[in-house]
């Protein structure tokens, strides 16, 4: 099932590529990238709309694994605030 | 290196313009840049140029949609000479196939323009949305069919959108396994991530949509120009390093292959003249003999050697079929009995006069061949023509049909976004209500989008309106940021291209809203590429004239040929003296009737000084006053030096002409005319002018001219700059000028008549028409048995002065075919008569009866009764299938069952489509209306009901219904002005018929605003110190008052230096409540500030906005000569005239 999250992670990067991130106190290690894309923000919805083109999105789906089972994991990267969030889990 | 680009030129869709897309890609290092806009070649020629300047190869394509179920699209590339001549013809054909505005092309039609073309198949193809769809099989088969097709690699595009990867990777499978050529690319549509906002509301905007993730294209701000190392990246992404090497090492290789040789493969290096038989040299030397001696100049030894010069530079730079060509269009154009006369530069050349395209003798004006041809200009010359505005489309087709359709286009222009459309773009995008974004758009002045928020800063009416707010910051920066975008190709309204049958090689045509066949290029380009571009301009005035001309001899059968009246009539030169130029070609603003007041011609050379005295460059270098005293006598004229004297003779030590620019440069440092006139053109711009200033100290100095000497030349050529006038553009306009002066004092009411019908001018109709009635034209009401479709004149009563009846066309909403049918079953003996035959709608025929087209067939009868009459006739013969247009329902009006004495309400409800028998009886029966039921009219409704439908007041002036209150108010009429001793202070009032913001020495912001209270034109100036507080009235207001003192400028004329001013319906609200004292208490501060003017000196002014300082000294302010705020003058408003007016009498008369 899926699950959605916000949490904050602290991922490592190697080659521009998510390998470990920690998640609840846990260490996860990336197997694979199942997907990757970005996205901008929807600025017209904003309060305070500047349009401006600032803050891009990452995602990263992966399939990761803090022991022998695997799941899949969707790490969020937002470029502006350089700070990684868990969106959602599937496992 | 990038192969797949949108510019501005792929409309609603790229965002850079072609020349910062090949700067940047030079700046990134690429050696080559392909420009693929989508549907046409509108930016391709400004893209090879761009690519020139930035020094890197140009390559063209085109991103073309296929007729498909979904939006599929492909790109296709030119190679060579043949791929440009392939793809000018495959977008041509995808035009023709597609609607108008929906161009398609099929793979049949590309393989039949296969020569030279290369197709890119992306992701939006058939082939990549069968791999997004997984289908791999069908992606294979329709690889292979595009592969029988022509020349064809698969283009991999990433964006990094969800999905863009994996798609990447299995497209490069695909063609891996077919063995095809696969290249990258980026579908670029900006120069930078930040310009995707830009990109989103072009999305939008394109599909009518508000903004909203799923109708964009770009999700992801990555259609920008990348650096090369950013495209191996993301090919290293989804296809791995070696494959992302090999990607753009193939792109390189098509890239290289595909760049244009503007000379070669374009033919920029040559010209592309019509097809002439014979020896074209030869035909234009005998053509010229025979010229010298039909215009009596064959004993003229200035004639021939001016013609064996002129000759030279035809013969040495191979023009002779350009003027063959031209000249043939001119005796065609006549032949087909349209009005036909040459302006601009070429009225100066000697040939033109000969072979009969130019009617004035540019020796006896002085006028310089230079300044239009030279061995110093380069490319081809510009002749234009100026045709019957009505009749200018006719001209077209005479022309497309004597040089033949594959040979002959039509020239594009782009329509940009400005202020006003940007404002709207965008506000639609946010999703702002309608309403909303309609006053916010209106409440801006026609100025740039790149200035809306300065402007809102700068200008006192944009200050007082609110719309600084916050909330709206976002529409204004993105609004700003779509300056300059094309958003719509037009017609351009005069360039037709006249060349040879090879012209559907070199520029792709689409079909242009009126139906020719017009080229994607706009008139540089069409330069650039060597093509004949003949500037055929539809100017009112001449129609307006021809009408007149008509009108005159339908009436008394005097056949007049304007081009053979004296050009020295005494008669007209005294009226033009008057300054009551009304109407008259060029000379009727208000700034040109005070400098003719000023001036006082006497003949047409003053016409031309006084049409070229008119323009920004004299009035920027001080010259028209020195002139002007000169000419009175009050100053002996003086000169720089003595050499000076007979260039400078004829304008009286003042340089007014761009002819005595070169002649000056001729005298002072002996280079010849043709170098002087490359030294002109280049005082344009700065650097120009450092450089040729220099040669010009070196050459005078040389040549024994003190140095104070020189540079007092020096300085009156650069102040003089590039805005001064061309003396042949001057005098070919004070011709046409001469002669509506001539019609207006000959054949006043047809002159008048040619004017309504044409309005050429810049004022209102009703203008035109207030000026008839000073000068004792009778205006005869709208009539249903005299009234024609035009304006006319008719003799009031045998022997009687001639009258001008007001046309059929003027009623609002009618159709041409209702007027044709009103003519043709003329006349009528009742409404019930009028209505069966003339079959018009029942708005049509409540507007007529409204406007008084009844009141000779029923005498005395009131228009409210024959209303009703209409009413009940279009319920008794409602027609089936009939639209109701703009209809309300009348049933339940008051009075209504009075219409049906006998059988009470007819059966069908109105609106209703059900048929009810047309039968006699009933017809009858709404005849029987007993008259008088209602009240008639009063005046006041009458002129209301006029200005409504007619849009002027033709029974009386709008004013006479506030001749109370400005008798009361001591308010000056402007025919007792000039009465009135100079610097006094005065009030006036009137209709606001113009407003204009022009270019004035100052640079500063001047609101010149005339008003018109029924005795004549009032000029009103507004300085920037009164505009916090007048400018939001001045143009938010119809009917004003103003307070000003009065200045004199010459004779006659005089105009009012505003220092207040006031709505009048206002004021008058005031005085019907409180009569005079109220009205004085209102204008003393004690009113809405919105709306009245406050006193004077209530608050400061500040500079409105910033002047903009050109190379040449010249300021000028930003909101210089753009249309203004608020509501057009050219109508009056849809808002009730006067406060009093609904449901009462109206006011007092």
């Amino acid at each position: 099932m899926t699950r959605v999250f916000g949490d904050p992670v602290d991922v490592w990067v190697s080659d521009g590529r998510p390998v470990r991130f920690v998640w609840r106190g846990r260490l996860y290690s990336v197997r694979r990238v199942l997907e990757h894309w970005v996205t901008t923000r929807d600025w017209w919805r904003e309060r305070e709309p500047d349009g401006e083109a600032t803050g891009e999105r990452e995602f990263w789906r992966v399939e990761a694994t803090p022991d022998r089972e695997i799941g899949v994991y969707e790490l969020r990267y937002d470029v502006a605030a350089d700070s990684w969030l868990l969106s959602r889990v599937w496992d | 290196m990038h192969i797949h680009v949108a510019s501005s030129y792929s409309l609603r869709f790229g965002v850079a313009p072609p020349a910062a897309l090949a700067e940047r890609a030079a700046s990134l290092g690429m050696e080559t840049l392909a420009l693929t806009d989508r549907d046409g070649l509108y930016g391709a020629v400004r893209h090879v140029r761009s690519c020139a300047d930035a020094g890197i190869g140009a390559v063209v394509g085109a991103d073309l949609k296929v007729a498909s179920t979904g939006e599929e699209r492909i790109v296709v590339l030119a190679e060579g000479r043949a791929g440009w001549r392939s793809l000018c013809r495959l977008v041509t054909a995808a035009h023709a196939a597609g609607q108008r505005g929906n161009p398609l092309v099929t793979r049949e039609m590309v393989g039949a323009h296969a020569e030279g073309l290369i197709v890119l198949l992306g992701p939006a193809s058939d082939v990549g949305r069968a791999i997004t769809g997984r289908r791999p099989d069908v992606a294979a088969a329709r690889l292979d069919a595009w592969r029988a097709t022509a020349e064809t690699a698969v283009e991999i595009v990433d964006h990094r959108d969800r999905g863009d990867g994996p798609r990447a990777a299995r497209m490069l499978a695909l063609a891996r396994a077919a063995g095809v050529p696969a290249v990258l690319g980026n579908a670029v549509r900006y120069l930078d991530p930040a310009d995707q906002p830009v990109a989103q509301v072009l999305d939008v905007t394109r599909r009518l949509v508000p903004l909203d993730r799923r109708h964009l294209d770009d999700r992801t701000g990555h259609a920008y120009l990348k650096p090369v190392h950013e495209m191996r990246r993301v090919a290293e992404l989804s296809c791995g390093p070696d494959e992302a090497e090999a990607l753009l090492a193939a792109t390189r290789r098509l890239s290289e292959r595909c760049v244009l040789d503007a000379a070669h493969d374009l033919g920029m290096d040559g010209v592309h003249l019509p097809v002439v038989d014979g020896d074209p040299y030869a035909r234009l030397v005998s053509r010229c003999a025979d010229g010298m001696a039909r215009r009596g100049l064959d004993g003229s030894r200035r004639a021939a050697d001016r013609l064996g010069d002129e000759l030279g530079v035809i013969a040495r730079k191979g023009l002779a079929p350009y003027f063959l060509t031209v000249a043939d269009a001119a005796a065609l154009i006549r032949s087909r009995g349209i009005r036909c006369a040459i302006r601009g530069s070429g009225a100066g050349s000697l040939v033109n006069h000969l072979i009969g395209i130019g009617d004035l003798d540019p020796l006896r004006h002085g006028l310089l061949m230079e300044r239009f041809l030279a061995d110093s200009r380069e490319g081809l010359p510009d002749i234009d023509l100026d045709v019957e505005s009505a009749r200018r489309l006719e001209a077209y087709e005479a022309l497309f049909e004597r040089f033949g359709a594959e040979s002959t286009a039509c020239v594009s222009m782009m329509e940009t976004y400005r202020a006003r459309s940007a404002l709207r773009d965008v506000g639609n995008a946010v999703g702002l209500p309608p309403h909303e974004i309609d006053a916010i758009a209106k409440a801006f002045p026609q100025i740039r989008a790149s200035q809306i928020r300065a402007a809102l800063d700068d200008l006192p009416e944009l200050r007082q309106s609110n719309l600084a707010a916050g909330r709206l910051e976002v529409v204004f920066r993105i609004a700003e940021r779509l300056d300059g975008l094309p958003r719509h190709i037009a017609m351009h309204p005069c360039g037709v291209l006249l060349s040879n049958p090879t012209l559907r090689d070199r520029t792709p045509v689409e079909q242009a809203a009126v139906g020719f066949p017009m080229s994607q290029f706009d008139k540089e380009d069409v330069e650039a590429m060597g093509l004949l571009k003949l500037d055929v301009l539809g100017v009112r005035m001449q129609s307006a004239m021809a009408h007149a001309v008509a009108e005159v001899a339908r009436v008394t059968g005097e056949e007049i040929a304007l081009e053979d009246v004296p050009r020295d009539d005494p008669a007209t030169y005294a009226l033009v003296r008057t300054s009551r130029t009304l109407g008259c070609f060029q000379i009727e603003s208000p700034g040109q009737r005070e400098l003719i007041g000023r001036l006082q011609p006497r003949d047409l050379d003053d016409l031309v000084v006084d049409i070229s005295l008119f323009r920004p460059g004299p009035v920027n270098s001080d010259m028209v006053s020195p002139f002007l005293e000169s000419r009175a006598g009050t100053r002996e004229p003086a000169y720089p030096h003595p050499d000076l004297e007979p260039v400078l003779r004829e304008s009286l030590g003042v340089v007014v002409f761009h002819e005595q620019v070169l002649r000056v440069f001729d005298v002072m440092t002996g280079c010849g005319l043709s170098r002087a006139e490359a030294a002109r053109r280049s005082l344009n711009h700065e650097r120009g002018q450092a450089v040729v200033g220099a040669w010009f100290r070196e050459r005078a100095l040389a040549r024994g001219y003190d140095e104070p000497t020189v540079e007092r030349v020096w300085k009156v050529l650069t102040a003089f700059g590039a805005f001064g006038f061309c003396k042949a553009h001057a005098a070919s306009f004070a011709l046409p000028t001469y002669q509506s002066a001539w019609l207006k004092r000959h054949h006043t009411a047809a002159f008048y008549a040619g004017v309504l019908t044409h309005d050429p001018g810049m004022y209102p109709k009703r203008v035109i028409l207030d000026d008839a009635r000073h000068f004792g034209v009778p205006i005869l009401p709208l009539d249903v048995n005299r009234s024609a479709a035009d304006w006319h004149a008719e003799p009031v009563s045998a022997g009687g002065p001639t009258g001008i009846r007001v046309a059929l066309s003027e009623v609002k909403g009618i159709s041409d075919a209702e007027v044709g049918k009103i003519v043709n079953e003329r006349p009528y003996a009742s409404l019930t008569d009028f209505w069966r035959r003339a079959r018009v709608s029942r708005p049509t025929a409540e507007r007529l009866v409204l406007a008084g087209a009844f009141d000779t067939v029923y005498d005395g009868v009131p228009r409210r009764d024959l209303l009703c009459r209409v009413g009940s006739l279009d319920r008794v013969t409602a027609r089936p299938g009939r639209v109701m247009e703009g209809q309300l329902p009348l049933g339940h009006e008051d009075g209504d069952d009075a219409l049906f004495p006998v059988g009470g309400r007819p059966p069908t409800p109105p609106g209703s489509l059900r048929s009810p028998p047309w039968s006699g009886m009933e017809i009858e029966m709404a005849e029987e209306i007993p008259a008088g039921e209602l009240p008639p009219m009063t005046p006041a409704e009458v002129v209301e009901a006029e200005l409504d439908i007619l849009g002027m007041d033709v029974s009386r002036h709008v004013m006479t219904f506030y001749a109370g209150l400005l008798t009361g108010l001591g308010v000056v009429r402007a025919a007792d002005l000039p009465g009135r001793p100079d610097k006094s202070e005065v009030l006036v009032a009137g209709v606001k018929v113009a407003t204009q913001t022009p270019a004035v020495r100052s640079g500063r912001r001047v609101i010149f605003a005339t008003l018109d209270d029924a005795t004549g034109p009032v000029d009103l100036t507004f300085f920037e110190s009164v505009q916090d507080r007048c400018a939001a009235t001045v143009f938010g207001s119809w009917l004003l008052l103003a307070r000003g003192r009065l200045r004199r400028a010459g004779a006659h004329a005089v105009s009012i230096t505003a220092n207040a001013c006031w709505d009048l319906n206002v004021l008058h609200e005031e005085w019907r409540r409180g009569g005079t004292d109220a009205v004085r208490a209102a204008m003393a501060g004690r009113t809405d500030p919105m709306r009245g003017g406050g006193p004077p000196g209530s608050a400061t002014g500040r500079p409105v906005g910033r002047r903009i300082v050109h190379p040449t000294g010249f300021a000028i302010s930003p909101y210089s000569d753009i249309g203004h705020a608020g509501p057009a003058v050219k109508r009056p408003p849809k808002t009730p005239l006067w406060y009093t007016s609904r449901g009462s009498s109206g006011p007092a008369p």
